[in-house]
């Protein structure tokens, strides 16, 4: 029964925990996360050493210091890369996400009532 | 003259298959396999022969070779490019024949010759018909082969200096060995892809099919593994940018298959013990052989675009043709054996062994779906919209990370099961004291890595397997009652947690900064200071090397770039790597200005715990190969 109550507080104290510190990944992070370097076979800014990428991350970060909405960020950079330089286009398509989620859960239910009796 | 040698003995070897394609006699089969070992082992010398002799009259050595390639990489420039790697698939399929014959031939029939046949006289029609690695070159380009002749007895011409190999596949030995061991992996699978479809074309549905298709499927398994973690140990070393995955198409179309044949191990299971699941086993048996020809058109015939990506005029529909027969074959098998099908027994209760089994099967296979349906989705975009799409990490990250992460929480749920049926209570009353040692040392990891929920969930998961597999072990080493399989189970599991442990910590904990620096400059970095020396050059005969010493306490090492002659690619950068259990401090030149470096210092965390994890994982079938040899 003892076991039962520290059990409890730890689940507590785990779920609590989190809150204490704070995310801390910037913008700017995510955004160099977001886009891939063109010339550097499917690495992205955030990750590629090359000189080309080092530009790029310098214009990000400074239209990330002016304050530009990521929708602004987003049209400046497809505009002249096109969409493949976009690393997550499910943000603006949705059905990326959303056809692997349908057929996921549907394989789910066709295999669960299948096996089961 | 190597190269008509290599293209008769090329149709040496076809010839020889169509024989045993038709041949009914035990002996003669005996006989021709080993032949056609003996046939595929000489081609492979003949090949690495002429690699060594710089023998450019072939087209294949005078485009992926050269004079000063450094030994180690001509041997490996046998699997540097398309038409010389089917060489070495071949040479594999070869080898598993002769082990099927050996181990998993069990009788008389010859349906299943017949299938692994005409398997073998598909990839070898390949370099006969199509693309030969013993091609002569019969006109020069500017450096290396231009067009060559698929036939013996040409008047060739020879160029002075080949190409080389792409500078990356000679930057680090792991080259030699990464491609050979994941080969070993990919094609061990059409062993249980040749069980299951003959047994079942023979509608022959006793036990034994399963049981000899499961145990085939271990050791390819094991090579996938061994042989994905050298390829993200060889990305960590090459690379430069400190990565090892990149959810790149050819990585994901490797990971499809170790996440198929994980999920036959253990359906499988399921399977001997209840007998339910069979055509699901029947499925996936055969599915992990042709999700490895679909990996492999994917990424050769140049629909898409990767790191690892050489492509060649016309495998792309040969490779696609080949998948279109075999699949109908498999599909037609299959529909041969309904009725035997709809005798597999139905779950009542899914807390048992065989539940877990079925839920473990639904997660590795939807994970198996979306990396798919991520790795297609832009040439379906292309073709429909005419523009291109890159399908990235977050994408992968979003789906199937929490899939993974639920697989991690069900293993060590899972891994103290023994008994069919269980009730959820009584469970938990059992194993109360270790969940809460469990809690208490995740809270404390967390703590200190000031980790999200993901890191927590991760991390107990992790830690509450690792203490129920060793609970599981411990007593048992002590009094020596210990299987082999069962260990190999368990120590397996333990790897897969131990990894957990590292890449979260990797995921979570890393960062960089960029520093610029002069001659003897020092950096401080994470706590640490690094003494920068000055750079020297060292001039090698494929390659200039600009070695830039690094001292940090007591050891020195270099950061490098590595500008190859005889190539237009920009200068590779090799890293300084300083290991710790719990970090790596990873340092790459970026570039070199006067006497100004630009330097990227990166804390790697976890990067060794993932190795450690991953080679424990690996080495799980120590007792299992000790038990055979009983």
């Amino acid at each position: 029964m003892k076991n039962k109550y520290i059990f409890f507080g730890l689940l507590l104290l785990v779920i609590l925990l989190p809150l204490v510190y704070e995310d801390d990944e910037s913008r700017y992070e995510k955004w160099s996360k977001n886009l891939l370097c063109p010339v550097c076979q499917g690495e992205t800014i955030f990750d590629s050493p090359s000189e080309y990428a080092d530009d790029m991350r310098a214009v990000l970060d400074d239209q990330i210091s002016k304050g530009l909405t990521d929708q602004e960020i987003y049209s400046y950079w497809v505009t002249r890369f096109g969409e493949r330089i976009i690393t997550n286009p499910q943000n603006n398509n949705i059905e990326i996400i959303l056809i692997p989620m349908l057929v996921s859960i549907i394989f789910t239910i066709y295999f669960l009532q299948k096996v089961r009796r | 003259m190597i190269s008509s040698i290599g293209i008769i003995i090329s149709w040496a070897c076809l010839f020889n298959l169509l024989i045993l394609l038709i041949t009914k006699n035990q002996f003669r089969i005996q006989l021709l396999v080993r032949l056609n070992l003996l046939i595929n082992f000489l081609l492979f010398c003949i090949l690495e022969i002429a690699l060594f002799l710089n023998d450019f009259s072939i087209s294949y050595v005078a485009n992926y070779s050269a004079t000063t390639t450094p030994p180690v990489y001509k041997f490996a420039s046998l699997w540097g490019s398309l038409d010389g790697s089917i060489l070495l698939w071949n040479l594999i399929l070869a080898v598993y024949f002769l082990i099927y014959l050996k181990y998993y031939k069990k009788s008389e029939e010859v349906v299943d010759i017949k299938i692994y046949t005409t398997i073998i006289i598909f990839f070898t029609s390949y370099t006969i018909f199509s693309s030969s690695p013993f091609a002569g070159c019969i006109e020069l380009s500017s450096i290396g082969c231009q067009s060559s002749s698929l036939l013996p007895f040409q008047d060739l011409v020879m160029s002075s200096q080949g190409r080389g190999p792409n500078p990356l596949l000679q930057n680090h030995p792991l080259m030699a060995i990464h491609p050979p061991i994941l080969y070993l992996g990919y094609i061990g699978l059409v062993l249980p892809f040749v069980i299951t479809t003959s047994y079942l074309y023979r509608k022959d549905t006793n036990r034994n099919w399963i049981k000899l298709a499961a145990d085939s499927t271990f050791y390819p398994w094991l090579f996938l593994t061994a042989g994905i973690t050298l390829g993200a140990a060889w990305s960590y070393e090459v690379l430069g940018w400190g990565g090892y995955w990149a959810w790149d198409p050819v990585e994901n179309v490797s990971f499809i298959p170790w996440l198929l044949a994980t999920a036959f191990l253990h359906s499988s299971k399921a399977q001997i013990n209840e007998s339910t699941l069979l055509n699901w086993n029947y499925f996936l048996g055969g599915l992990m052989f042709l999700s490895t020809i679909f990996g492999t058109f994917i990424t050769r015939s140049g629909v898409l675009i990767s790191v690892h990506a050489f492509s060649n005029g016309n495998i792309g529909i040969f490779l696609l043709s080949g998948l279109a027969i075999f699949t109908l074959f498999f599909i037609y098998t299959g529909s041969r054996n309904v009725q035997y099908f709809a005798t597999s027994k139905k779950l009542d209760n899914f807390f048992g062994k065989s539940g877990f089994f079925i839920v473990n099967n639904i997660l590795l296979f939807i994970s198996a779906l979306i990396i798919f349906i991520g790795t297609i989705y832009p040439i379906f975009y292309e073709t429909f919209y005419s523009r291109q799409l890159t399908i990235g990490r977050t994408f992968f990250d979003i789906l199937v990370g929490p899939i993974l992460l639920l697989l991690l929480l069900l293993m060590s749920f899972s891994i103290k099961l023994s008994v069919a049926n269980i009730n959820l209570s009584s469970w938990f009353k059992k194993n109360i004291v270790t969940i809460n040692a469990a809690l208490i040392i995740t809270i404390t990891i967390s703590y200190i890595y000031s980790l999200g929920y993901l890191g927590i969930v991760t991390i107990f998961g992790a830690v509450t397997l690792t203490l129920s597999g060793l609970i599981n072990i411990l007593p048992k080493v002590k009094t020596r009652r210990l299987s082999g399989s069962y260990w190999t189970g368990q120590v397996a599991h333990i790897g897969i947690a131990v990894f957990s442990i590292g890449l979260i910590l990797n995921v979570t904990q890393s960062y960089s900064s960029e520093f610029i620096t002069t001659d003897e400059g020092n950096i401080n970095f994470a706590g640490n200071t690094y003494v920068i020396d000055k750079a020297y050059e060292v001039s090698r005969e494929e390659k200039d090397i600009i070695n830039l010493p690094i001292t940090s306490g007591s050891k020195i090492k270099n950061a490098s770039l590595n500008i190859f002659k005889n190539s237009s690619q920009q200068a590779i950068s090799s890293p300084a790597i300083f290991r710790n259990i719990e970090s790596d401090t990873y340092v790459t030149i970026k570039f070199i200005d006067n006497e100004n470096y630009k330097l990227i210092f990166r804390k790697n965390y976890g990067i060794l715990i993932m190795w450690l994890g991953l080679a424990l994982t690996t080495t799980s079938v120590i007792p299992k190969v000790r038990k055979i040899e009983k």
